[in-house]
């Protein structure tokens, strides 16, 4: 596959129809260009996300899917481009603040907590939901601010304590994260450090830690990666479900086709840090240049 | 048989997250808190009390400390003994600028200008991990004991070498610090302070807070996608963990050696506490207890084992035992069991469930 990427057209094809319940793009890129030192990851990438659909980011390896993803919740900043989320165009950011915007993630290597049971990745994966107290909005100029710090000093006291309001807050939470565990079916493996567990646990696990963060958009690297057939099909169905029922968006990197092909609305190729195809999978499948690049020559 | 949670059903989250979900292990806590307050302090000899229990107990305090920031946080630090010194000396200070003050009040002031101090020793973790970590803390190490030796206002200008801690009471006029204070006293004060210490401890790892730093522990870079403020989880963990540490270095001083003096918090008494959390578990409230316990009792038990089988050994060979025990040990923990003895422990406790059958 070495002189694949002169036979890409600048443009590929790629007509985008979304159907009906999608609604407004919530991210949008724009000429994002990604370069590390002398290395090219990403260049002159333009793409969307929709609100509520799944979108597919394929490509042969070292294509910088990761990368794309990586420069989406903040952990790389392109050197070109912009990025739109839920209509504002975003300013530099690290990924902490992406996550609280709503953006959740997987990864492609599992970065679990490995020291912590299952419950407790979960627990984890919703600290930004627990309050235990909330300072009161006044609207004053200044006193708003002290106000929070009172109530961020008050509420490590109740921690401390273990008492009151936290007390509360930790079980609110703990039931919201036992609702997660029986929609992934993990019950069995609640309390078993996540070290312990096989690999496609360990990405269920995963899944359930982001899902604790109640994303808006949800980015999966690779979510079957490592997975027998059977897997494959439970994964998929939690991602269809989430999807549905929780109306959440997902972007999702996968490198099996059939898959792809099943369960997102619209993909986006890249090849070697360029975008190749855009579009319906069945467009996207039989786009030549997808075939030479990706299908035909690079398997 | 004995040890089952046969029949304990848990009917809420809150039963489920207790401290001890195991009856047989709250009750077992209770137990052995109720002998150590009640039935200690008649029974221990003053040698037991003065050279074991006390010390141990300050040990105990100062592992937790480090526990906190090494074994929940991840971050090794290698100036343990300058924050002790820290806590020494600020109480010092404060107790004598402030006489009729609460000692109490005393070591809470002392424990939060050591967070402070903390604090500003733990920012290069915002951007050095590891090995590198460990140096600028050995740096804090070298540097807070240099001051502490250099000006003499910590002292207040005493012009002998000898600084003793001064005399305080805190429930009405039972003295708790200085060597005038009873053995019996400051026993039960430590103990009640320590544990009151190692369960706001138990309960912040149980809490956001602790998770957020077990988090940055296990993946930083997954603890900031989850919206995990590095910077915030790390230097709270310095802050809390100094806090305890100091605290640790005003009981020592206050309540043990009965005087003020940099030479105890030598860079050798930050190896002691590393070396116990390592040996006791790393990111175990109960480890600290453990490991300080084997610290404190190996060269006691060094010293009375040999002499019970008749073979007495040389003062210098019990030393030497002693460092290669202890090497020993730590090799064995680091390669083979990193929680340590509180893992062991947990470990026995599941045999012992499933006791008298193997599986
Ligand atoms: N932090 C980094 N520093 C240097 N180069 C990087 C970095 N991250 C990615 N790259 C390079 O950018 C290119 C794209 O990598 P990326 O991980 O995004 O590919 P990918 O499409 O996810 O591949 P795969 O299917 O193997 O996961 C590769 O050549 C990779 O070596
Ligand atoms: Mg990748």
């Amino acid at each position: 596959m070495n002189d694949i990427s002169s036979q890409i057209p600048a443009e590929a094809a790629g007509t985008r129809q979304p159907e009906r319940r999608f609604g407004e793009p919530l991210l949008t890129v724009e000429n994002i260009s990604l370069s590390f030192g002398g290395l090219q990851a990403l260049t002159d990438i333009s793409f969307d996300i929709l609100e509520q659909e799944i979108r597919a980011i394929i490509g042969p390896n070292g294509a910088g899917k990761t990368s794309m993803l990586n420069v989406i919740n903040g952990f790389y900043h392109p050197q070109k481009g912009t990025i739109t989320y839920k209509g504002n165009i975003r300013r530099t950011m690290r990924p902490h603040m992406a996550a609280a915007q709503g953006i959740a993630r997987t990864f492609q290597n599992v970065a679990l907590f490995k020291g912590m049971s299952t419950l407790d990745n979960i627990m984890t994966g919703r600290l930004l939901k627990m309050h235990n107290l909330r300072a009161p909005e006044t609207g004053v100029f200044g006193l708003d601010q002290v106000l929070r710090w009172g109530a961020g000093a008050l509420d490590f006291v109740t921690q401390c304590l273990y008492w009151g309001p936290n007390e509360k807050e930790e079980t609110r939470q703990r039931a919201y994260c036992e609702e997660i565990v029986d929609f992934l079916e993990i019950q069995a493996i609640r309390k078993t450090p996540v070290g312990r567990l096989p690999y496609g646990l360990q990405k269920r696990v995963e899944l359930a830690r982001a899902l604790a963060m109640e994303p808006e958009l949800l980015l999966l690297d690779e979510p079957m990666a490592g997975m027998n057939v059977e897997e494959k099909e439970d994964m998929s169905r939690f991602i269809l479900d989430v999807n549905e029922e929780f109306g959440t968006t997902v972007a999702l990197i996968e490198h099996d086709m059939g898959v792809v092909m099943d369960i997102s609305d619209r993909v986006v190729v890249l090849d070697y840090g360029r975008k190749l195809a855009d579009g319906r999978p069945d467009e996207v499948r039989s786009d030549r240049g997808v075939i030479d690049a990706y299908l035909g020559v690079a398997h | 048989m004995f040890y089952r949670e046969a029949g304990q059903f848990k009917t809420s989250y809150a039963a489920d997250q207790a401290i001890y979900p195991i009856r047989q292990d709250k009750i077992g806590i209770l137990i052995l808190f109720g002998f150590s307050l009640l039935a200690i302090p008649f029974i221990a000899p003053i040698y037991w009390l003065n050279s074991i229990l006390i010390p141990f107990l300050i040990f105990s305090l100062a592992a937790l400390g480090l526990n906190i920031l090494t074994g929940y946080c991840g971050q090794l630090s290698l100036g343990t003994g300058g924050f002790m010194a820290c806590g020494a000396f600020f109480s010092y200070k404060l107790a004598t600028a402030m006489p009729d003050t609460n000692i109490l009040i005393v070591f809470l002031l002392a424990g939060l200008g050591t967070a402070l101090v903390g604090v500003l020793f733990g920012l290069p973790s915002l951007r050095i991990k590891g090995f590198y970590l460990a140096v600028a803390t050995l740096a804090a190490q070298f540097f807070l004991i240099w001051m502490f030796n250099k000006f003499s206002w910590w002292t207040n200008h005493s012009p002998s070498g000898v600084i003793s801690a001064p005399p305080r009471a805190v429930f009405g006029d039972i003295d708790v610090t200085s060597a005038s204070a009873s053995p019996e006293a400051k026993y039960v004060f430590l103990l009640l302070l320590v544990s009151f210490l190692a369960l706001i401890a138990k309960n912040m790892v149980r809490s956001r807070i602790g998770r957020s730093w077990m988090a940055i522990r296990d993946m930083d870079i997954a603890a900031e996608i989850i919206g995990i403020r590095p910077m915030l989880a790390k230097l709270s963990a310095f802050a809390v963990s100094s806090f305890f540490i100091g605290v640790s270095g005003a009981l020592w001083a206050f309540t043990y050696s009965g005087s003020v003096e940099a030479l105890a918090f030598e860079i050798n008494r930050s190896f002691e506490v590393l070396f116990m959390i390592i040996i006791g578990g790393l990111g175990a409230i109960m480890g600290s207890f453990l490991g300080a316990a084997f610290i404190v009792l190996l060269p006691i038990a060094l010293d009375t084992i040999p002499l019970l089988l008749g073979l007495p050994l040389s003062v210098e060979t019990v030393a030497h035992l002693r460092l290669i025990i202890f090497g020993a040990l730590i090799i064995f923990f680091l390669i083979v069991e990193p929680h340590g003895l509180a893992r062991l422990w947990q470990i026995g406790k599941e045999k012992l469930r499933l006791w008298p059958f193997p599986y």
